[in-house]
């Protein structure tokens, strides 16, 4: 064979075998994500999608996600949803019909989960959702899309109420922001204060666009409740946490809706955050859910931030049961349904299993800040430390 | 009743009506002077309070100094915004005739950059840290030092500022040229070089607001659109182009917020607000100290 032969075979053979290759190489298990990266919801969405990339780096970093038996890298397939809802239908449509991504992760918030419902139906693919929380999550017809989240207001208004009784309570005033899940859980909180024997001295809502709660936390102050409910998100949150310790409110019981788990709420109250009482469900001080505490200084160490307990810690789990449906049973969507309709999974939350499109293991807990940690108080079989009434206000 | 009498809704009142004329004058400075709707306002505000975030997690210098830097950072900003991009509209007949909408696109644009440049840089999430936050008594009232220092700070800048537009040299040529563009440059006005300056002092207020908001608020780089809205809302109840209105109209805004909540209740903030809004609308269209267009 002459030098010249050999150097075309050998180039032939090269070439062959780089085209024959990628079929044997694992290819990439495309999943596909339409978030808030831009507008209003973007800060609030951002962890969401933390948690959905470390999750992807670290399989990656372990030889890739195992797909019944076959070690596959993840290639995140990542939009913009712009914070626009009415978008994220088309996006995930896109995913799908285009992209056509193997695997599905859910948008941030509620109304983003709500308007993709139509386009999982249509092409039967089925998506663990995260961050929503609402009794309208019931009303969706199951099959494709399930919700992990325990934090649904007509179960949290009659627990809340019992554990305000369990502390004593005799006394409520509540301050609720007019968005759709402050105004459900003010409803549910109301109707179970029915009949409870605590008093509700004033219910008041605003507006969304609120730049000062002085007015609110004033009035009050004046009725000096025995607890305080402010159902709000972040934004107005602070206003209202700046507002309380401005005043001096010194309700032994504060319950603050969203926001107090957030890194940034710790860097801007510092020790006032202790004895406030927030909505969730997760905290890596469980020490029955061993997969919790490696989890949260994972994500510290990564994004050198404490995860939020409650966004953070869903879309993280999302991840874990999307995961272990796909170890066992592959990307078939068929039998992916079935898995995650009909298994309990294990995750950083603890056991996890779905009836309809609902959580039906996770019970509705609440928890409570303590020296800047937020521990499970509620209920009592499932707390990390118990109550604690607010102390005053640090200067 | 007693509430509404309450130092604390003063206080209140009056640091909220403090923001909002900060907020509202570079932006009202910029629109008298060139008839250019600034709707990157809010998004400057965020990069002042970015910088003054930054530069308290990187040295720990507060933003009582770092406000400098903001003003110089944003100024310089409005400096590049104008020299390249807005002499060139002004002084091109065809895009100079619409002026207003065309500023609207390029301000939009600009606030995009700002919004995605700082998004990544810093990421989306909100950004805070605790300065001057303790609790000082005033009378009856108990505030934190923060708000007080926005309070202080904001109202010197806003008078400082309206002094100076009304009393100096550079000042009476501004408002000349507000008043009456053409013959201003008839009488030897030098309309570019003021035009250069007010948006370098509109651009510069917007930027010492959000060093100053970064005290008391998180900064998000999608956080300074309701302040555009609201310092739209003080300029044209106050008089588009009438930096004394703008003042008025801050104040007439955070009374409502304050007072018309405690007076009846949170729920109603909006219509209040907007109720007033549109009934100042009606019976002056041109604002509260707005000149009418005869």
């Amino acid at each position: 064979m002459s030098f010249r032969n050999f150097a075309l075979k050998a180039v032939l053979a090269a070439a062959a075998l780089s085209v024959a290759l990628p079929s044997y190489a694992a290819d990439p298990v495309k999943i596909g994500v339409g978030i808030a990266k831009t507008g209003p919801f973007a800060p609030a969405a951002i962890p969401t999608l933390n948690a959905y990339q470390m999750w992807a780096d670290d399989l990656n970093a372990k030889g890739g996600m195992d797909v019944a038996g076959t070690k596959r890298p993840i290639q995140l397939v990542v939009y913009d949803d712009q914070s626009d809802f009415t978008k994220e239908a088309a996006i995930y449509e896109k995913l799908i019909t285009d992209d056509k991504v193997d695997l599905l992760l859910s948008p941030y918030a509620t109304p983003f989960h709500f308007a993709i419902v139509g386009v999982l139906e249509r092409y039967k693919f089925p998506m663990v959702g995260s961050t929503a929380a609402s009794v309208q999550l019931r009303t969706i017809k199951p099959g494709n899309i399930w919700f992990p989240t325990s934090a649904i207001p007509d179960k949290m208004g009659p627990e809340l109420v019992s554990l305000m009784k369990k502390q004593g309570v005799k006394t409520v005033s509540i301050s609720t922001l007019q968005s759709p899940f402050a105004q459900e859980m003010e409803k549910y909180v109301k109707a179970a204060l029915t009949d409870s024997g605590i008093k509700l001295l004033s219910s008041q809502q605003y507006a969304m666009d609120v730049k000062d709660m002085t007015s609110i936390v004033s009035a009050i102050k004046k009725e000096q409740p025995d607890a305080v409910l402010s159902l709000s998100f972040p934004a107005d949150s602070i206003l209202f946490m700046k507002a309380a310790r401005e005043q001096g409110l010194t309700a032994p019981f504060q319950f603050v809706l969203v926001g107090p788990t957030a890194d940034f709420f710790g860097k801007i109250f510092g020790k006032n955050l202790d004895g406030v009482m927030t909505m969730g469900h997760w905290s890596p001080y469980q020490t029955k859910w061993p997969k919790g505490m490696p989890f949260f200084e994972a994500y510290s160490k990564k994004f050198n931030q404490a995860p939020d307990y409650l966004d953070v810690a869903l879309a993280y789990m999302s991840c874990e049961i999307t995961e272990a449906a796909v170890a066992k049973v592959g990307l078939d969507k068929e039998k992916l349904r079935k898995e995650i309709s009909s298994t309990t999974f294990d995750t950083i939350d603890g056991p996890v299993k779905f009836t309809g499109v609902e959580n039906s293991t996770t019970p509705t807990m609440f928890l409570q800040i303590q020296d800047g940690k937020p521990q499970i108080v509620w209920p009592p079989k499932e707390e990390t430390a118990p109550f604690q009434k607010k102390g005053p206000w640090v200067n | 009743m007693d509430q509404i009498a309450s130092t604390q809704l003063l206080l209140s009142a009056l640091i909220l009506a403090s923001i909002y004329a900060l907020v509202a004058l570079g932006l009202n400075l910029i629109y008298g002077t060139m008839r250019l709707l600034n709707v990157a306002h809010g998004d400057l505000m965020m990069l002042g309070g970015y910088f003054s975030y930054w530069v308290f997690q990187l040295v720990g210098i507060g933003p009582l100094w770092s406000m400098f830097g903001a003003v110089l950072l944003t100024a310089i900003l409005g400096a590049a915004c104008y020299l390249s991009i807005v002499r060139y509209v002004i002084g091109n007949r065809e895009l100079a005739a619409r002026l207003e909408a065309n500023s609207l696109l390029i301000f939009f644009g600009f606030a995009i950059i700002i919004q995605n440049g700082l998004s990544m840089a810093f990421t989306s999430d909100p950004r805070s840290y605790g300065y001057l936050n303790s609790i000082l008594a005033v009378g009856d009232a108990r505030v934190e030092l923060n708000r007080l220092a926005v309070l202080g700070l904001g109202t010197v800048a806003s008078a400082g500022c309206v002094l100076f537009f009304q009393f100096s040299r550079f000042g009476l040529a501004t408002r000349a040229l507000i008043q009456q563009r053409d013959a201003a440059s008839l009488v030897g006005i030098n309309a570019d070089r003021i035009q250069l300056l007010v948006f370098c002092v509109g651009f510069g207020m917007a930027g010492l607001a959000g060093s100053l908001v970064s005290m008391t608020e998180t900064v998000t780089p999608f956080g300074g659109f309701p302040y555009t809205i609201s310092a739209f809302v003080v300029i044209i109840l106050g008089g588009l182009g009438n930096l004394g209105g703008g003042i008025l109209g801050a104040v007439l805004l955070a009374i409502i917020e304050i007072y018309g909540v405690a007076l009846t209740s949170a729920a109603y903030r909006s219509i209040l607000l907007y109720g007033v809004f549109i009934t100042v609308l009606l019976i002056r269209p041109q604002g509260l100290l707005g000149r009418s267009a005869r």
